[in-house]
């Protein structure tokens, strides 16, 4: 058990994960670095993330973004299973979340599985073209929620 | 995965397969050993048995030695059996050989293809209990993994349990292997972990501790792995300290051997590249010690590569070991190393561990509890995650933090803790280097650049969206300049949109119409080589590119180590060579898909804006489109002033005379002058120096040496005689030898750029009274620290700086205007008198720049005379040294402060009438015969010329004039009884000011007539105007301003066109070593025109993203940055 710190202005407190088969974690590495240089707090649950413990993690910590990277191809099929789960559950079914990373095992396939992905309950899929940094704009879009403590 | 390993089938009993073993692996590896020879390996694995079969079969008959793979598939790794099986039956592909899946009978008759070589699995996995029961009872009983390296960097088992499952599998493995009659062989997999940015000390810890736990389970055949990393000195020490902690720590009985991993990491995306990163690996082993070698193919990290493909990885592994045993490479030899710091922390972290329990799984298990081991970058709950690691300028890994490791103290300093691009950067650190050396060594010139494939590298979306396009009109050195900031910056950060760029130039792409190759090697420089770049950064030990590249002195020793000194001034045609090469670097700095370079060997004629682009029509009747335009046009050719048109016409009418308008030197039509013609000069400036080669060492002479230094020439007997004349009567004075190294910078104490701020903000200044005080008393400065250090060495000279400048400190704090003759400068000069200074008067530049002054002579022979001692007398100061000798040190200081003075003055820093009379007319011309002359040895044979008579030099106030009566050219001086000489051609060797106002009939004319481009007019606050011809241009990044006062934002203008508007343009180079404003103002033009390439398009603000419902509305609209 441990507090999480008070909520201030953007800083925005992001879940970050990957996909139950997914074993890669340069990518998660990655981007805690970079969403922490952003000013925001991660949660970040490591490869092969089960997709109970991600939405037992959602419902405890109550992200303001659940963002979820996966470089193993598989993120089509086990993105869009964890975000129906999610998108179920009477409880955080509203917790925004996004997608990105190399997402299908075919090149091509970018956009269709972004489609896919969207369609399943994804609000936003960053392609394997897109610049990750952006995801800073879409934190900075986020409405505001009320500042809380507590702990989790 | 979490829980035990399902119970497998028990092992089929030995006897349940008869056929012969593959050999012992650690003794076929010995046995290579001691032929010298390096074993290699492949990682191969295929679902079929056949296919299986047959790669066996292809890697174990190669006639170097090798070691066959089994590696397993995905499903086998986990423990999923069953669905394995299901995919061999529904013939679904697999990527590995499902060993358990398959049973021991099919995996013996397919590993009896290796014949007499030994078989290894590999495999990855944490439960690796059916997979050894499996391949004992196949006969085989080499395997690898090991309890964290196949634990921490995959999944979510826990540490605690990954040690118990290998505990037992082991165990168990070990004992029917020697039931068998086999003995068994573990490699660990510690050596490698999470592939990429571990300091060797802690793999070599992690590599050795599985060791000792394979042995502690009664393995009695290991070997020892060790992943290459970024700097072959390190890995050379790592595998050192490896084999001496091994010999220490390993029981005497357990066999061992070194296996070295080629680099785990992102891989080079060129091929060459690839190869290049291979052959290092082969060199790392055998001069590292190690034994055996698993190769990689450059397509793994794509796809599963064939057997040829391996196969073919394994000869030119083989061949790179063969080659590497003897000689040079940029591997060390084991020997050469000192495994000192790599050995103490590794043995450190292995001390600490194996203390904390009898037992090596217990011991590991508590020592990643307690953060005595933790793996950077490692995200498994059972690592504390407390370090971290970085690439250190060197190239080497190094600890950024230590978290609890009980490492030894150190005091080298730690690398700074890594950024989020800078762990992009460090992931591709090997593969970048490696294609940009291979690059290096291509001169295949199909070669087509890198093709990166990491985040940092591809263009997102690139191929897929219409490229950026920005045209650089005129390619000299300012034009190379913008674009080698353009790729310097889109190497470091790729656009959205793949950028193009066009080159365009009438004359050669690259080196421009002034440095063109062709030219004759007469034709030299005013610069030594070794101030003399077009990089912005010093060359780095990499590939010369964009940002990093050699000065043209270093390059030219590499093709022409005869000719090249530092402080010769090599022949313009070489320079052109040398921006030509620049230019093919930069081309290859970056990858194809995210900058393209076009080059046009192309006038532009038009340049017009429609539809938000610029469109540039072209000589041969082709339109560009461009988003961007950067004007870099270089020395332009204006209309001829009215009276140089009347020179011209008098020649036109007279078949005889000849006028030769000024341009420069190589453009002139000087080989039609007849040898025994008169030819007037007009000018003593540095085109004079040309014009003069042109026609005498263009002509076949040369100069040698004579007695005492100076040269003697030898004429050729086609040389014409020479008069040449100017205002001053005296050439360019030379400039000081260069003792300032290339990273010189000069820092003003007096004239600093803070007190110009401090001037200007009061408004347009005048130059005389408020610039040229500080200026002169910075110039008195130098003279008198430099004399000072001469005669009373160095101490005397600083103190003489603290005194000079706490007098001025004070000076200038008093109230109201500094007294008459009681000066800035005067105030320098005083503290210098006290400090000692004898036998100097205060700096007179203007004596110096007209030392004739009012002084009448009584004919050519007494004035050629008195010219004569007095360039002798210059060659003397320049040869002292330009900071050595108290008279050229001093003028340097004006070149070095010219950034200070270009802060005074442009951009309408003066008021409109001391820019006129003050600056331009007045100091300009005077410091101009003082400081930007030519090297000494010019002046060493213009004394010669002037000796042998080819060359005559007119008095001061030189006239030029047509004269009706006798129908010819005629020169002559009023101060020199006599003087006047009749000409058969006049040669105007002055290079022209840019003038808008006179452009005639090219590009500038027309931006001119349609009010793109307007002449600058300096604007006092009092409506006073100072009207100039140069192109009126914004602050950086120089937008010009069209006719409706408004700047042209899609384009640029830098270098000479834009003069008057900003001083001294005319500069072709930047300075090794330093940021200087060369490279800054092409770095602000790159830096803007860029900005367009990042913007997203409008219709998409965030492109690659695909939005959902819910956040369309409130993300989408278009970007308000993009405004502008």
């Amino acid at each position: 058990m441990r507090t999480v710190a008070q909520r201030d202005g953007g800083r925005r407190r992001v879940l970050l994960s990957t996909v139950s088969s997914d074993a890669h974690t340069w990518n998660l590495v990655f981007l805690r670095m970079l969403l922490e240089e952003m000013g925001h707090e991660v949660v970040g649950l490591g490869p092969c993330v089960p997709d109970r413990l991600l939405l037992d993690t959602v419902r405890r910590t109550r992200p303001d973004l659940l963002v979820i990277s996966t470089v193993n191809g598989h993120g089509r099929l086990d993105g869009a299973r964890v975000i129906r789960a999610l998108r179920a559950d009477p409880v955080v079914r509203d917790v925004p979340a996004v997608i990105g990373g190399k997402l299908g095992v075919d090149g091509d396939e970018g956009a269709a599985a972004a489609r896919a992905l969207v369609d399943a309950g994804f609000d936003a899929v960053f392609t394997d073209t897109a610049d990750t940094a952006l995801i800073g704009r879409i934190l900075g879009a986020l409405p505001q929620r009320a500042p809380e403590g507590r702990t989790v | 995965m979490t829980g035990q390993s399902p119970p497998g089938p028990r092992p089929a009993r030995p006897d349940a397969v008869r056929r012969p073993a593959p050999a012992d692996l650690g003794e076929a590896v010995a046995r290579a050993a001691r032929e010298g020879l390096l074993v290699v390996q492949p990682r191969m694995g295929m679902a079929a048995p056949e296919a299986m079969a047959a790669g066996l079969r292809a890697v174990c008959s190669l006639p170097h030695p090798t070691v066959g793979t089994l590696t397993l598939d995905s499903y086998t790794r986990v423990g999923d059996h069953g669905l394995a099986r299901a995919a061999l039956a529904a013939g679904e592909p697999l990527n590995g050989f499902p060993l358990v899946a398959h049973g021991p009978h099919t995996t013996a008759r397919v590993a009896a293809a290796a014949g007499e070589r030994p078989v290894q699995v590999r495999h990855g996995s944490a439960l690796p209990r059916d997979i050894f029961r499996t391949m004992v009872a196949a006969g085989l009983s080499a395997s690898e993994g090991g309890p964290v390296s196949y634990c921490l960097p995959y999944g979510r088992t826990p540490l605690a349990e990954s040690v118990a499952n290998w505990r037992a599998a082991t165990a168990e493995f070990a004992g029917l292997s020697a039931e068998r009659g086999l003995r068994a062989h573990l490699e660990t997999f510690g050596g490698c972990l999470l592939g990429q940015l571990c300091p060797p000390s802690l793999l070599v810890a992690v590599s050795l501790l599985e060791a000792l736990f394979f042995a502690q389970q009664g393995v009695t055949s290991v070997s020892l792995s060790y992943a290459q990393q970024t700097d072959a000195r390190q890995d050379v020490e790592a595998l050192a300290a490896l084999r001496m902690l091994a010999d220490e720590w390993l029981p005497p009985g357990v066999d061992r051997h070194l296996v070295l991993y080629t680099y785990m990491g992102v891989f080079p995306g060129s091929p060459r590249g690839a190869q290049l990163l291979m052959d290092r690996s082969a060199e790392l082993a055998v001069r590292g010690g190690a034994q055996r070698l698993i190769v990689k193919t450059p397509v793994e990290a794509v796809r599963l590569p064939t057997v040829e493909e391996n196969v073919a990885a394994l000869r030119s592994a083989a061949r790179a070991a063969r080659r590497r045993t003897r000689g040079d490479g940029p591997v060390p030899y084991v020997s050469e190393v000192d495994p000192g710091e790599v050995l103490a922390e590794a043995r450190a972290l292995v001390e600490a561990t194996m203390e904390l329990h009898a037992d090596v799984g217990a011991a590991l298990t508590r020592a990643f509890a307690a953060g005595l081991l933790d793996v950077p970058f490692c995200l498994h709950e059972d690592n504390r995650g407390l370090t971290q690691a970085a690439v250190d300028g060197e190239g080497r890994l190094r600890w950024t933090r230590t978290g609890r490791l009980p490492l030894p103290r150190r005091t080298v300093p730690r690398p700074a803790p890594v950024t989020a691009a800078r762990l992009l950067q460090m992931l591709r650190y090997t593969a970048d280097r490696h294609d940009l050396l291979a690059l290096e060594a291509a001169d295949d010139p199909d070669w087509a650049g890198l093709s990166g494939s990491g985040p940092a590298a591809r263009p997102p979306g690139a191929g897929r969206q219409e490229p950026y396009r920005i045209a650089v009109v005129g390619t000299g050195p300012r034009g190379l300049s913008v674009l080698e900031r353009l790729a310097a910056r889109l190497a470091e950060r790729s656009a959205p949109r793949p950028v193009e760029v066009y080159a365009i130039d009438a004359h050669e792409v690259g080196p421009g119409r002034v440095w063109r190759t062709g030219q004759p090697r007469w034709s030299m420089m005013n610069t030594v080589c070794g101030e003399v770049t077009i990089y912005s950064g010093p060359p780095d030990g990499g590939p010369a590119r964009a940002g990093a590249g050699p000065s043209l002195y270093e390059w030219w020793r590499d093709t022409d180590p005869e000719a090249a000194a530092p402080d010769v001034c090599a022949p313009r045609a070489v320079y052109g060579q040398y921006l030509a090469h620049a230019l093919d670097r930069i081309e290859r700095t970056v990858p194809d898909e995210v900058l393209r370079l076009h080059r046009l060997r192309r006038t532009v004629r038009t340049l017009a804006r429609e539809d938000g682009h610029y469109v540039l029509a072209l000589d041969d009747g082709r339109r560009l489109c461009a988003d961007r335009v950067v004007l870099t046009t270089g020395h332009p050719l204006p209309r001829l002033t009215r009276d140089q048109q009347e020179l011209a016409s008098f020649a036109e009418q007279r078949p005889r005379l000849t006028y030769v308008r000024g341009d420069s030197a190589i453009d002139m039509p000087l080989d039609g002058i007849a040898p025994d013609s008169v030819v007037g000069v007009i000018g003593l400036g540095l085109s004079f120096y040309d014009v003069v080669a042109a026609l005498t060492t263009g002509r076949g002479g040369r100069f040698v040496p004579a007695a005492g230094g100076a040269l003697r020439y030898e004429a050729s007997g086609r040389e014409p005689l020479l008069v040449a004349g100017a205002r001053s009567g005296v050439p360019l004075r030379a400039r000081g030898r260069n003792q300032k190294g290339p990273q010189h910078v000069y820092r003003p104490r007096l004239f600093t750029r803070e007190r110009v701020r401090a001037l200007r903000r009061r408004g347009p200044l005048d130059f005389r009274a408020d610039v040229l005080p500080w200026l002169l008393a910075e110039v008195e400065l130098v003279r008198c620290a430099t004399a000072l250090q001469r005669a009373y060495g160095p101490d005397i000279a600083e103190r003489f700086r603290h005194e000079a400048e706490e007098a001025v400190r004070e000076g200038a704090a008093g109230a109201g205007p500094w007294e008459e003759g009681r000066g800035p400068q005067e105030t320098v000069f005083g503290a210098a008198v006290r400090c000692g200074l004898r036998g100097h008067g205060p700096v007179d530049l203007r004596r110096w720049a007209w030392p004739f002054g009012d002084r009448v002579f009584s004919g050519p022979e007494a004035y050629q005379e008195e010219l004569a001692a007095l360039l002798r007398r210059d060659v003397e100061l320049a040869a002292e040294g330009n900071a050595e000798g108290p008279v050229k040190a001093c003028l340097d200081t004006i070149r070095d402060v010219r950034g200070v003075l270009r802060a005074a003055v442009d951009f309408s820093g003066l008021a409109p009438r001391s820019h006129r009379e003050d600056f331009l007319g007045d100091f300009v011309p005077m410091v101009s015969r003082l400081t930007t002359g030519p090297p000494l040895v010019r002046l060493r044979q213009l004394l010669a010329l002037l000796d042998c008579g080819l060359l005559r030099v007119q008095g001061p106030d030189a006239r030029f004039a047509a004269d009706p009566v006798s129908g010819r050219f005629q020169v002559h001086s009023p101060r020199v009884a006599g003087s006047r000489t009749e000409l058969d051609v006049l040669v105007d060797a002055r290079i022209p000011d840019p003038d808008l106002r006179r452009a005639d009939g090219d590009l500038a004319a027309r931006l001119r007539d349609e009010g793109l481009l307007t002449a600058y007019v300096n604007r006092g606050p009092d409506g006073s105007e100072f009207a100039t011809g140069g192109v009126a241009v914004t602050g950086s990044p120089f937008h010009p301003v069209r006719a409706d006062g408004r700047p042209e934002k899609g384009v640029y203008v830098l270098g000479i066109p834009s003069e008057f508007t900003r001083w001294f343009t005319q500069v072709g180079s930047g300075r090794p070593g330093v940021w200087g404003e060369f490279a800054a103002d092409a770095d602000a033009i790159a830096e803007d025109a860029l900005h367009g390439a990042h913007e997203g398009t409008p219709a998409t603000p965030l492109p690659g993203v695909l939005l959902g419902p819910r956040w369309h509305a409130t993300l989408s609209a278009p970007d308000k940055e993009r405004d502008h």
